[in-house]
């Protein structure tokens, strides 16, 4: 075996009381394309962090290429061949994307030579597969360019090991497969690369090796190619997984009945072409669709958030198409919003009063018009301990709980006013795999007190594990209804792509 | 887990550093024009409270800075810059003098609440037109509260000068007749305590409204929504609170607090309306509010130093021979020091932990 291009060996790390890192390990080869995956705050961004020199490490050796390297800083790493792609991108938004990617390099000298530059940046894309456009303004390109802008940048410095963290985070799911497609070329060329992740899809996409961290400790090492997605999950959660396939349950009488609905998109044109869609009580129906065919629009309908054109929204029987949220929601529609943060929460107000958002005029939360404090105090103590959010502190910032937690927030205040219906857009993005376990878990639990429930995802996994039928929407229309029974990924994968059954594309 | 740190950006450290930070600039200017920064001072608050009739002089101006802070700081609540204080204090003050001498022998417990209404109510009703025309029309409130305030000032002109309001005995300054005997606002200091002060009830109604301020936003269903839409209106939209109708609302009760004000300037001090009535007190009002971070007692310290501000540098003119120009700049530095917080928070998050390259 030769010897690893990079070796950590029993790396600590504390911050305060907190032990981000415990005795870690991490050995990467030449040419390996390595999967760093873990829950969030496992320490993966700490780990790299101290690979890259931005932290020191309190114990533990690195070597690198079998020597062992006192990294310092960033400029020690350059200097190493280690490059890193951080989660939000560095770039510099009114330059160009040449500009960007010699910025900072200490190679250049006083006068930009823009020519040289632009051929030399074009050499790298040609070499690596990717294509950026160096005359392009980064504030003009979209986040996945801006990403190529961020790699070029590493290679442009002579990295020999790309250390990306999450990503795909930001990227479509195109723009994901262009990514990996740009991994795989990297490797192929002889580089290394690091990919810190969540997705197991991911992990067995492209990785040759896995490490798995959990609570600032190794959990695995793995071989991709002699495991399987559970094996990981479980190395990473600590646990069994539970098992959420939905078993058939009892579907009771129609709560949304959707005919024909039109809606124009924020850009104008129309969003929705007629959508006809329908949820019986204890049914999840699961809309399937790349993003951006309909589908948030859909919700924004259902809601009072957006106007409809034409066509109508039944719920319960009563029409509810042109009524505002605060009386579609008294009709016992609950709401789990795609985007959390700025549109699920009000993220300075504290737990409890998020709890109550929505409520803040009704008994018992108020009487004629005033706030009863400790009532909603008390309510948020409850709430935050039975959906576990962490700390279950009713006074806290909700801004400042991590993503989880937030969402637990929000699906809490959702449905512990017992729901007719549930419209539930994205509801584990970004979410590690404990915490959505339990929105799934919760979620069904709704379904079998029989509730309705609306579940838009562009994750097949989760329209496949959660979902009694499925909807798949493109360009606006559903375009086809399956049962689960019937529904495949591949099968889903054509239709999301517009392939209409039947009728060759 | 990340733990929220505690963050003394949130607290009075900020306003407090940026006052010391302006009044030890301003104190170099006076060095630099050859005078003595300490005497400079010294003068200036001994103006402001050298004596029982000087802080009673500071808090008549300390009343209107008040209540057009709040009418700044309630709409920021709600995520709305009021630039219109100005304009709607003078509605106020338009609609109090009209009322108040339309019935001029009315007894004072009918004429008073009558023009404190008529006062609240002018200044909502001008404060509200911004608010639907953000709602209805989605204009910007800065630019229509700019433009309310030059309507009124012309309309005021032609009002009291050959207009309707006209007083019939007036020579000079364009200005309406004297209201009622019964609309005027009592003095609250006797004679003997300090003598021929003008101190008027309306500081008693200023401090009730601070109270109402804290009480609506914080103990109120209305205030909580005004919060929310103002912290996050998307958030609030899908919950069922309707931003526009709130904004309406809001700007109304913006109004509301200016109004009163302008009503207090005519019952309390003037006893009458006339051309360049409490020119600048709202324009003031937003620095109070920005400086007071838009909580009641921070706006109710801030109105007072600016009050301060504005009596002793007048004094300080006269006794220490210090431009009072000088209070102009120092006033301008806070406000300049206020604007650079975002800078100052940077800074602060800095040297508070270490610095975060990724999530
Ligand atoms: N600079 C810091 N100061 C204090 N605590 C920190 C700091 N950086 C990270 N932590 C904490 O260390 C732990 C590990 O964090 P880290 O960012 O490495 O996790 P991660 O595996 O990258 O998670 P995620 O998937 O959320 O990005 C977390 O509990 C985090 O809150
Ligand atoms: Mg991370």
């Amino acid at each position: 075996m030769d010897t690893p291009i990079v070796e950590m060996a029993r790396i600590s790390k504390r911050f305060g009381d907190l032990q981000a890192l415990a005795e870690v390990d991490l050995t990467v080869h030449k040419g390996d394309i390595h999967a760093l995956v873990g829950e969030n705050g496992a320490g993966k961004t700490t780990l790299m962090n101290i690979l890259y020199g931005l932290y020191r490490p309190d114990a533990g050796t690195i070597r690198v290429r079998g020597t062992e390297a006192h990294i310092a800083g960033p400029r020690d790493a350059i200097a190493l061949g280690i490059g890193m792609i951080h989660q939000h991108f560095m770039l510099v938004p009114p330059l160009t994307v040449a500009e960007n990617v010699v910025l900072g390099d200490e190679r250049g000298g006083p006068v930009l030579d823009t020519r040289g530059i632009e051929a030399r940046v074009a050499e790298l894309e040609k070499r690596f597969g990717i294509q950026a456009e160096p005359r392009a303004k980064i504030e003009d390109v979209p986040l996945g360019i801006q990403q190529r802008v961020e790699i070029l940048k590493v290679l442009y410095r002579g990295s020999e090991i790309l250390i990306f963290d999450e990503p795909t985070a930001v990227l479509t799911p195109q723009e994901v497969d262009d990514l990996f497609h740009i991994v795989r070329t990297l490797r192929d060329e002889g580089k290394t690369v690091i990919l810190i992740t969540h997705k197991l899809r991911e992990v067995m996409a492209v990785s040759d090796h896995v490490t798995v961290l959990r609570e600032g400790r190794n959990a695995a090492h793995l071989v991709t190619k002699e495991t399987d997605p559970r094996a990981i999950a479980v190395a990473m959660v600590g646990r069994e997984l539970r098992d959420i396939r939905v078993r058939p349950g009892n579907v009771g009488p129609a709560v949304l009945e959707i005919t024909s609905l039109s809606a124009e998109s924020d850009r104008g044109g129309l969003a929705l072409k007629g959508v006809d869609v329908e949820v019986h009580a204890g049914e999840v129906v699961g809309i399937a669709g790349v993003g951006g065919n309909g589908q948030s629009e859909l919700a924004q309908c259902i809601l009072g958030l957006r106007k409809v054109t034409g066509g109508v929204i039944k719920v319960g029987g009563s029409d509810v198409a042109h009524d505002d949220p605060r009386r579609t929601r008294q009709r016992g529609v609950a709401y789990v919003p795609e985007d959390r943060r700025a549109e699920g929460l009000v993220l300075p107000f504290t737990l409890a009063d998020n709890f109550i958002l929505g409520r803040q005029d009704q008994p018992p939360y108020a009487r004629r018009g005033i706030l009863q404090g400790r009532v909603i105090r008390r309510e948020g103590e409850r709430l935050a301990k039975e959906f576990d959010v962490r700390p279950p502190d009713p006074d806290v910032e909700v801004g400042t709980l991590s993503g989880g937690n937030q969402q637990k927030v929000v699906l809490g205040r959702e449905i512990s006013e017992s729901p007719r219906l549930i419209v539930a857009n994205q509801p584990t993005r970004g979410l590690d795999i404990a915490a959505t376990e339990y929105v799934h878990e919760r979620l069904l639990e709704q379904r079998s007190r029989g509730c309705a429930i609306l579940l838009i995802s562009s994750e097949l996994d989760e329209i496949l594990d959660l979902s009694d039928r499925i909807a798949v929407m493109f360009e606006g229309r559903i375009v086809a209804v399956l049962p689960a029974a019937e529904a495949t990924e591949e099968r889903l994968g054509l239709l999301m792509a517009g392939h209409v059954e039947g009728v060759p594309a | 887990m990340r733990q929220p740190s505690f963050d003394w950006t949130q607290g009075p450290a900020i306003p407090v550093v940026s006052v010391l930070f302006a009044l030890v600039l301003g104190g170099l200017f006076v060095w630099i024009s050859g005078h003595d920064p300490i005497q400079a001072y010294a003068a200036l608050f001994r103006g402001a409270f050298g004596s029982p009739y000087d802080v009673s002089e500071t808090l008549v101006i300390a009343v209107p800075l008040l209540l057009a802070g709040l009418s700044v700081a309630v709409a920021f609540r709600a995520g709305l810059f009021n630039i219109g204080a100005q304009g709607q204090l003078l509605v106020g003050a338009v609609a109090a003098g009209w009322v108040g001498a339309l019935w001029p022998d009315l007894p004072g417990i009918l004429l008073l609440p009558l023009t404190l209404a008529a006062g609240v109510l002018g200044g909502a009703a001008y404060g509200g037109i911004a608010g639907w025309l953000k709602a209805a029309r989605g204009v910007n409130e800065v630019i229509t509260t700019i433009m309310q305030n030059y309507t009124i000032v012309f309309v005021m002109h032609w009002l009291l000068q050959n207009g309707p309001m006209q007083a019939p005995n007036a020579f000079g300054t364009p200005a309406s007749a004297p209201i009622g005997a019964g609309a005027i606002l009592p003095i609250v200091l006797p004679d003997f305590l300090v003598p021929s002060s003008r101190l008027h009830a309306g500081i008693v109604l200023a401090l009730l409204a601070t109270l109402g301020f804290w009480f609506l936003l914080w103990r109120t269903s209305l205030g909580y929504e005004l919060r929310a839409v103002g912290l996050g209106m998307r958030a609030a939209a899908q919950a069922g609170i309707d931003p526009r109708k709130r904004m309406v609302i809001v700007m109304a009760i913006a109004g509301g607090f200016a109004g009163l004000a302008g009503m207090i300037q005519v019952s309390g001090l003037f006893h009458r309306v006339y051309d360049g009535f409490s020119a600048g007190f709202g324009f003031d009002a937003i620095a109070v509010a920005l400086l007071g971070k838009n909580t009641p007692v921070g706006v109710l310290l801030s109105a007072l130093l600016f009050a301060a501000f504005s009596r002793g540098g007048t004094l300080m003119q006269s006794d220490a021979e210090i431009s009072s120009h000088l209070v102009e700049i120092v006033e301008a530095l806070v406000l300049f020091v206020i604007a650079a917080e975002t800078v100052v928070r940077a800074v602060a998050r800095r040297w508070g932990r270490p610095v975060k390259a990724a999530s």
